[in-house]
């Protein structure tokens, strides 16, 4: 018998390590699992209410157990299990409206085999949470005038649970809204009202937008209602996109046409200035109140009438520039150097070799008496020419030279002078300086000087200074020829020297000669004389040269000048006559100079000035 | 606000021979219910304060369960309750709790001061409810003269003895008293304003607010 009770005590004994074991493993399992709670009690309407907890046990590992919910009001004594289980879902407690019992504190518990999960004590009235809000829709209030934004009106309906009309619960509600790419929410102020207008929403984009209620005095808000799609996308006017755009295309054209108005206005207002600008006029050879293409033409009778009937004119239409003025320093020019070649082979290298004077491309017939090395040439450019080309600047400086220049030819005349070579040289030239003012005493075109002895004693003589170049008028005959003589150089030139006193040298424009050996810088400096002094002298003297060209050669095609024939013929066979005697006078129009065919070596005498002062000529002439 | 007459048909909003009826029934109901939810709003606010400060982790809730010194008046509990009273009753009794208030919130206001460290807030928070209190009282009365005229009301209302609660010396006592005083404070405040709003709500706007 003692083994019954030996059984029976280790049969209890089993049990209890059973039970401990079991024990034990549910509590690990719990542990392991979690305990579940109750998360929340609610009242949607302050009528019912029910509470949900989260189960978070597994089934398979822990025992089946139910998981209770007792409840106990504040005047009960024991606890009650919750009345209903089902209504508000899975773990979930539901109190109808018998259950309900408002400003009376309830306390709940989850049990779990007399487990206590959790406990919580409340109230009704705090745990009011109302369903939201339903019925959302929104209509249009108005729109800008800019089109850009938009007034709505939302509205709602309190959720149906909530006896508001009867004022049992009261409600406040929170609108949100926002567009649909953003994603934050903005919110409103809580109202009571049902109503209320969204101002400056901005059309062409879409909203959204949520309501949730809550029990006014109350701090939990109820969940939120479905989202409200508003969609002023089609409401948008065209007016608004055009609005926001730039108008580029309206800026281009309208700033096109303005540009072209303002350009077209430009132009017609500075229409001569812009044209200056852009082509600037090529110098023609002005002899005041001839036509060049007269002298093109060949038209000598007109340019007769014309020089004649400007043998009236004086000097005032002039420059007060002296013939000095015209003797240019052409240096740098090479089309100088082309055109003046033959001044410059007059002059020369030669000369300036022998000289050292500085080589001149400007075969201005002050050459002679700008090769002087006496001379200061300080107006001269850097590399003063020898032949005395010089600016009108440095022509107007040296006016004041001039004089000396005169004078110092006629040392150097007096002095250098001594080859018969010289009257030759002198004799063609014409006089052109007057005694007035002539400051161009050099002419740079010896017409005579054809022989290369000549040439060089011309050049020998340059420093001279041009007066070898000039032939003097003697004598008019009672024809009306005037004879041109070369000569008495230092008395002449000595008297032109002390005659000349005007420092302004005023060139007449006026050949009263048909036959115009006309020393290239004469008619430079007459050119220049004209109003066109602006232009480069040395484009001046350019086209004076073609003149002198033109001249000769038109001069020749008259009939009624055997002397420019022969001036002509002498001209093409290159000689330079050494003087020119007056063959022909067309008074007032013009004299007719015929040229002594002398040989003349160079062409470049032929070039070279064979002048006729034409400020003589009008003394001369009636 | 609303000046319905839709309730008139129950109730003449000035019955004749009142003199001193000027204001409108259903103006003087906007201002009661204005200032019960101004009370109820401050007591809330002040509940939750002290809640924080000096009952966190010391379960008061528990210990509250039981019942405020209102609690002997038969007040609705719900709604069908509420709604099948008279107004007249429901009346008098928002009278009776008013009135049943005005000697704790006296007492608070004094007695809330020695609390150790009391914030401002809840110092001047007391003596807003204690003002706002007996003008909502008065209001009242001045409602039920309207709306029952002549009757003398036998002052029913519920005494308080949580006096000597308030002033005990032990520290934690104390606070539960506060506690409680201010649990059942924000309890009642809620209940008026209910009540209120639903008289409102029935008288003025024939339920239909």
């Amino acid at each position: 018998m003692i083994a019954e009770p030996s059984g029976m005590d280790l049969r209890q004994l089993l049990l209890i390590l059973a039970l401990v074991c079991a024990n034990d493993s549910l509590s690990t399992s719990e542990v392991i699992l979690g305990r579940p709670q109750i998360i929340t009690c609610r009242s949607p309407e302050q009528e019912t209410f029910s509470c949900h907890w989260t189960d978070r046990d597994f089934h398979n590992l822990t025992t089946p157990g139910t998981v209770q919910l007792l409840y106990m009001r504040r005047n009960d004594e024991e606890w009650k299990e919750c009345p209903d289980y089902v209504t508000a879902g899975e773990n979930s407690c539901y109190f109808n409206t018998s259950y309900t019992s408002i400003w009376i504190t309830y306390c709940v518990k989850l049990i779990k085999k007399d487990e206590v999960l959790d406990e919580k004590c409340f109230s009704v009235d705090e745990i009011v949470q109302p369903d939201p809000p339903v019925g959302l829709n929104w209509t249009l209030l108005n729109t800008s005038l800019t089109g850009i934004h938009a007034d709505i009106q939302v509205r709602w309906d309190p959720p149906p649970s909530a006896d508001v009309q009867k004022g049992w619960i009261t409600l406040e509600y929170e609108l949100q809204y926002k567009d649909v790419n953003e994603t934050k929410w903005r919110e409103l102020e809580p109202m009571l009202t049902t109503v209320v207008p969204l101002y400056s929403l901005k059309l062409g984009r879409d909203y959204e937008i949520r309501v949730r209620s809550r029990q006014r005095a109350s701090e939990k808000f109820g969940e939120f209602s479905e989202a409200l799609y508003v969609s002023l996308s089609s409401i948008s006017s065209v007016l608004c996109n055009e609005e926001i755009e730039f108008p580029w295309l309206l800026v281009i054209v309208f700033g096109t046409f303005g540009l072209i108005v303002v350009m077209f206005l430009i132009l017609f207002s500075k229409h001569r200035r812009l044209k200056m600008l852009i082509l600037p006029p090529v110098p023609a050879p002005k002899i005041k109140g001839i036509d060049p293409d007269l002298l093109k033409k060949g038209k000598l009778d007109e340019v007769n009438s014309i020089l004649a009937s400007h043998d009236s004119y004086k000097p005032q239409l002039y420059n007060d520039d002296s013939w000095v003025e015209f003797i240019e320093l052409d240096i740098d020019d090479p089309d100088e150097k082309t055109d003046g070649l033959d001044t410059d082979r007059l002059l020369g290298d030669d000369h300036c070799k022998s000289h050292n004077c500085l080589g001149v491309k400007d075969d201005d017939s002050g050459r002679a008496s700008c090769c002087e090395p006496d001379i200061p040439e300080t107006d001269f450019s850097a590399s003063d020419t020898c032949d005395g080309t010089s600016d009108i600047d440095q022509s107007k400086k040296i006016n004041e030279k001039e004089e000396d220049l005169l004078c110092l030819d006629q040392k150097d005349n007096d002095e250098s002078h001594a080859s018969s070579a010289d009257p030759t040289i002198q004799k063609p030239n014409t006089n052109i300086q007057s005694e007035d003012n002539q400051s161009k005493p050099p002419f740079a075109d010896s017409i005579e000087s054809t022989s290369p002895p000549v040439r060089t004693q011309i050049s020998n003589q340059s420093s001279v200074a041009n007066i070898d170049f000039y032939a003097q008028v003697s004598d008019v005959t009672p024809a009306g020829s005037v004879v041109l003589s070369p000569g008495q150089t230092n008395k002449t030139r000595r008297t032109q020297c002390d005659a000349y006193t005007e420092p302004a040298i005023q060139c007449q424009p006026n050949f009263t000669m048909d036959n115009a050996y006309f020393c290239e810088a004469d008619v430079k400096k007459c050119i220049a004389a004209t109003p066109h002094d602006a232009v480069e002298p040395h484009v001046q003297e350019q086209s004076f040269n073609e003149d002198v060209y033109f001249t000769t050669e038109s001069l020749t095609t008259t009939a009624e000048n055997p002397g420019a024939a022969a001036v002509e013929a002498s001209s093409s066979e290159m000689p330079v006559p050494d003087y020119t005697s007056i063959h022909i006078v067309h008074s007032p129009q013009g004299l007719v100079l015929n040229a002594t065919a002398l040989p003349v070596p160079d062409k470049e005498f032929m070039i070279s000035c064979g002048y006729v002062s034409t400020d003589q000529l009008n003394k001369i002439m009636p | 606000m609303f000046l319905s007459k839709k309730g008139v048909t129950s109730l003449p909003i000035c019955p004749s021979g009142s003199v001193g009826c000027q204001v409108s029934l259903g103006n003087l109901f906007d201002r009661a219910v204005k200032l019960s939810h101004y009370i109820h709003s401050l007591s809330s606010e002040m509940f939750n304060e002290f809640d924080e400060r000096y009952a966190q982790g010391r379960g008061f809730i528990t210990k509250a369960i039981n019942g405020c010194h209102t609690s002997s008046l038969t007040t609705p509990e719900d709604k069908e309750q509420a709604q099948q009273i008279h107004h007249e009753d429901l009346l008098n009794l928002v009278l009776g709790v008013l009135r049943s208030w005005n000697d704790p919130l006296l007492h608070l206001v004094s007695e809330v001061q020695s609390i150790k460290e009391a914030p401002d807030t809840i110092l001047w928070k007391a003596v807003e409810i204690e003002e706002q209190n007996k003008r909502l009282l008065e209001g009242m009365e001045k409602i039920v003269g309207q709306v029952h005229p002549g009757e003398i009301e036998n002052e029913v209302y519920s005494r308080w003895s949580g006096l000597p609660s308030l002033q005990m010396a032990d520290e934690d006592s104390r606070l539960f008293a506060f506690y409680s005083l201010l649990h059942c404070l924000r309890r009642d405040s809620h209940k008026i304003d209910n009540y209120l709003k639903l008289l409102k709500c029935r008288l003025i706007h024939d339920s239909n607010c």
